[in-house]
């Protein structure tokens, strides 16, 4: 169970903790607004209120101990910039995910040590020039990827044992046994990047490489189990 | 006796389509400024008038051989033809029979045949008199043999310039603008001359010992001293003639100055039209544009990926700021308020934009410039950025066909990079074309070889693409597993091996850019050989 402590309670936090696993997660929302904590409290979130500048107040609530991953979503960039670099010096190896209102405060976000800027102005930038210049793929993805179809891009880690071990990705054929399609594959003998299933390079499989697959929530279960067994064999075609 | 037939073919021509559309395209030939087709024409006439121009200075003092006279009486043919055609176009006579016709019907007087042709003929006059016309009329006459001694009359040819040039138009424009200034100054000027005149004359006269001949000459030299020009073939020789000569030089400058201020501040104030013009004449240019409302970060970074893609596009702000960062970057600007009608329209919105974009901060102001735009042009794509949740249903209402949320998109994002980092990396990925990996639809033209294939035919791995899917609105495939709605169409993700596709049916594949490049060529080149051979 990964502890998240999400500063700031607005649209963006909102959806990010509800398209969180609620059971491999326990939420805390940092909120000192009143109306803001009781409406999250009333959607069944755990709250606090407390002064994010003082670091005996980040400790409180259990950065530096149990606290995994920080969520600086304040409202002002140089709030989360404080934030951070405040988290950054209590725990070295928290995960701080961080939003940036301007291309200068995400390179200050990342000089104070967060792992990942999160600028929606950008994103959203983006994804408007998606729609006008691709706009059949841009649909598929809201619609199913990004919406509240059943279709997923869910990341698959090859646990020791599995009999994927030692097979090779050409010999995979997921679109055919788990109607699945492989997007991509990090092959830890290489590097931790991932590589695109484009049938450049066949893949040694490992225990600890990580299989990104497109697909049905249903299926994708399915495969993770499968994966995980030991000695499975693989239905022939 | 006349007024049936006249009131019958009046009818006729109200409904006829052809009349219609003829006048239509004499309108958008001829006097639409928004028509392409316009500024051909214009620039045709500009050259037809300048050769004009060079024929008749050739005349001058060579004898135009029997080419040169066919070409002038050419020049005349269209000239005539154009000046009869816009007054064609400057009044609707027929409608003018009609409502007179049914005015009388209606209030059951008699229908005065006589009356209704004054009323058309006092429109037609009313045309005739206009400025334009009489200049083109002048362009005209001269060309007519007993009229031959208005020869100079056809250096009003260059005058019809006026009418083809937008630069010449606004330099008019301007000073018209300043009449008054500029009537102040000119009747300021003619009493200075006038005095100066009479006063050089009393002075320099020849009889008083000077080189003043007769009041002409007088008047010449007061045009020449009070320009500052001052050639010198005529100079006061007097005491009292070079005392008149220093104040005139003295007040010359004082008026050269406030017409050339007048010139200037007048400019200025036409500054922004003159720069919105060049704006929209640019626009023109372009079948396919994009208007972004609103230049904030959002605005700013969709115009960065446009300008990446060379798509053209135009901005559209109220903000100082924002339109100084789009004027920093070269991009093509309005300074108003979007939501206005007047806006959209001369922005381009029905004539040559394909895509309307709503990306201001305020939801509200979002939804009124979706509907200004939607009302404006029932076909073109409206995308929308709602950053609250509840205005997103109000954007789909007000006409738009995207609604995009900033912050839900980031939300999930932040979820997605907590939960499956490396998935995350595979979206943002796609998204973004890192690294030349795209995902493309692309389309299963009719006759191209993988029209009625079966996938498992078609070597994707060889290829070196992912086949994803495919896009179909063919009732052919409704009975295929992993189905989904995507607006009005199916998107059927990882088709079974023997899915066959039809025409008009899109395929989602994942690849590098050569790979897909390499395949879509393939596909055209299939497409175009079999056109070839049926």
């Amino acid at each position: 169970m990964k502890k998240i402590a999400v500063f700031g309670y607005n649209n963006l936090s909102y959806e990010a903790i509800s398209r969180l696993d609620q059971k491999s997660h326990d939420v805390l929302i940092i909120e000192t607004d009143l109306s803001l904590r009781e409406s999250a409290e009333e959607k069944g979130f755990k709250t606090k209120d407390i002064d994010f500048r003082s670091d005996s107040d980040l400790k409180s609530i259990g950065i530096g101990h149990t606290i995994d991953i920080v969520f600086c979503f304040l409202l002002e960039d140089s709030s989360n910039v404080f934030l951070t670099l405040s988290a950054r010096a209590i725990d070295k190896d928290i995960n701080i995910i961080a939003i940036a209102g301007s291309a200068q405060s995400a390179e200050k976000l990342i000089a104070a040590g967060a792992n990942k800027i999160i600028d929606p102005y950008q994103i959203c930038g983006q994804k408007i020039h998606e729609l006008i210049k691709k706009p059949d793929i841009t649909n598929i993805i809201d619609h199913t990827v990004f919406g509240r179809d059943d279709l997923h891009i869910a990341e698959v880690a090859i646990p020791t044992g599995s009999y994927l071990e030692d097979t090779y990705s050409s010999a995979l054929s997921l679109n055919e046994l788990h109607n699945l399609v492989l997007i991509g594959i990090v092959d830890k003998e290489l590097d931790d990047n991932l590589h695109f299933a484009i049938g450049e390079k066949d893949h040694k499989l490992d225990a600890g490489d990580i299989l990104v697959v497109l697909g049905p929530s249903r299926e994708i279960k399915t495969f993770i189990k499968e994966v995980a067994k030991t000695g499975f064999t693989a239905p022939s075609n | 006796m006349l007024a049936k037939p006249l009131v019958y073919f009046a009818y006729l021509l109200k409904t006829s389509n052809y009349y219609q559309r003829g006048k239509q395209f004499f309108y958008n030939l001829l006097e639409n400024p928004q028509s392409k087709i316009k500024s051909y024409f214009d620039l045709f006439m500009i050259c037809l008038v300048m050769l004009s121009v060079f024929f008749l200075v050739y005349s001058v003092e060579h004898e135009l051989s029997n080419t040169g006279e066919f070409f002038e009486q050419c020049v005349v043919s269209v000239f005539i033809s154009e000046y009869l055609l816009r007054a064609w176009l400057y009044s609707d006579s027929h409608r003018i029979i009609i409502k007179e016709y049914e005015k009388s019907e209606y209030l059951n007087t008699p229908f005065s045949v006589l009356k209704t042709l004054k009323k058309v003929l006092g429109k037609k006059l009313e045309y005739m008199l206009s400025l334009f016309a009489i200049i083109d009329l002048l362009a005209i006459l001269p060309s007519y043999r007993p009229l031959r001694i208005l020869r100079i009359l056809l250096i009003f040819r260059l005058f019809k310039l006026f009418r083809y040039s937008n630069s010449i138009k606004v330099f008019a424009d301007v000073l018209s603008s300043k009449r008054f200034e500029l009537i102040t100054l000119a009747i300021f000027m003619g009493f200075l001359v006038f005095i100066s005149t009479i006063a050089i004359y009393l002075f320099e006269n020849n009889s008083s010992g000077g080189n003043v001949r007769h009041l002409y000459d007088a008047f010449y030299w007061s045009i020449v001293t009070i320009s500052t020009v001052g050639y010198g073939d005529i100079t006061p020789v007097t005491f009292g003639g070079r005392l008149v000569t220093v104040a005139l030089i003295l007040t010359g400058l004082g008026v050269l100055s406030f017409f050339t201020s007048i010139i200037v501040s007048a400019f200025n104030e036409k500054m922004y039209t003159l720069r919105e013009n060049r704006t929209y004449a640019e626009l023109s240019r372009f079948d396919n544009f994009i208007i972004i409302c609103g230049f904030g970060r959002v605005g700013q970074e969709i115009a960065k990926n446009f300008e990446k893609d060379q798509q053209p596009f135009i901005v559209i702000d109220t903000d100082e700021n924002n339109i100084l960062l789009a004027k920093a970057k070269n991009y093509l600007y309005i300074q108003d308020d979007a939501s206005k009608n007047t806006v959209l329209t001369n922005a381009g919105i029905n004539s040559g934009a394909s895509s309307v974009i709503c990306a201001t901060g305020n939801d509200v102001v979002n939804v009124y410039i979706t509907l200004t735009s939607r009302f404006l042009n029932p076909k073109v794509n409206i995308i929308a950025r709602a950053n609250r949740d509840d205005n997103v249903k109000k954007l789909y209402q007000a006409g738009a066909n995207n609604v995009i949320q900033p912050f839900q998109i980031s939300g999930l994002l932040a979820a997605e990079y907590v939960g499956q980092p490396v998935a995350f990396e595979a979206i943002l990925g796609i998204l973004q074309e890192q690294k030349q990996i795209l995902m493309e639809a692309l389309v299963v033209y009719p006759n191209s070889l993988i029209e009625n294939k079966k996938i498992e035919e078609i070597d994707f791995k060889n290829r070196k693409l992912t086949l994803v899917g495919v896009i179909s609105s063919n009732k052919i495939h409704s009975k295929r597993r992993n189905r989904y709605k995507v607006k009005n169409q199916h998107f059927y993700f990882n088709p079974e091996n023997h899915f066959e596709l039809q025409a008009q049916d899109m395929i989602i594949v994942l690849g590098r850019k050569y790979s897909i490049e390499h395949f879509q060529d393939q596909l055209e080149k299939s497409r175009l050989r079999s056109g070839n051979k049926s």
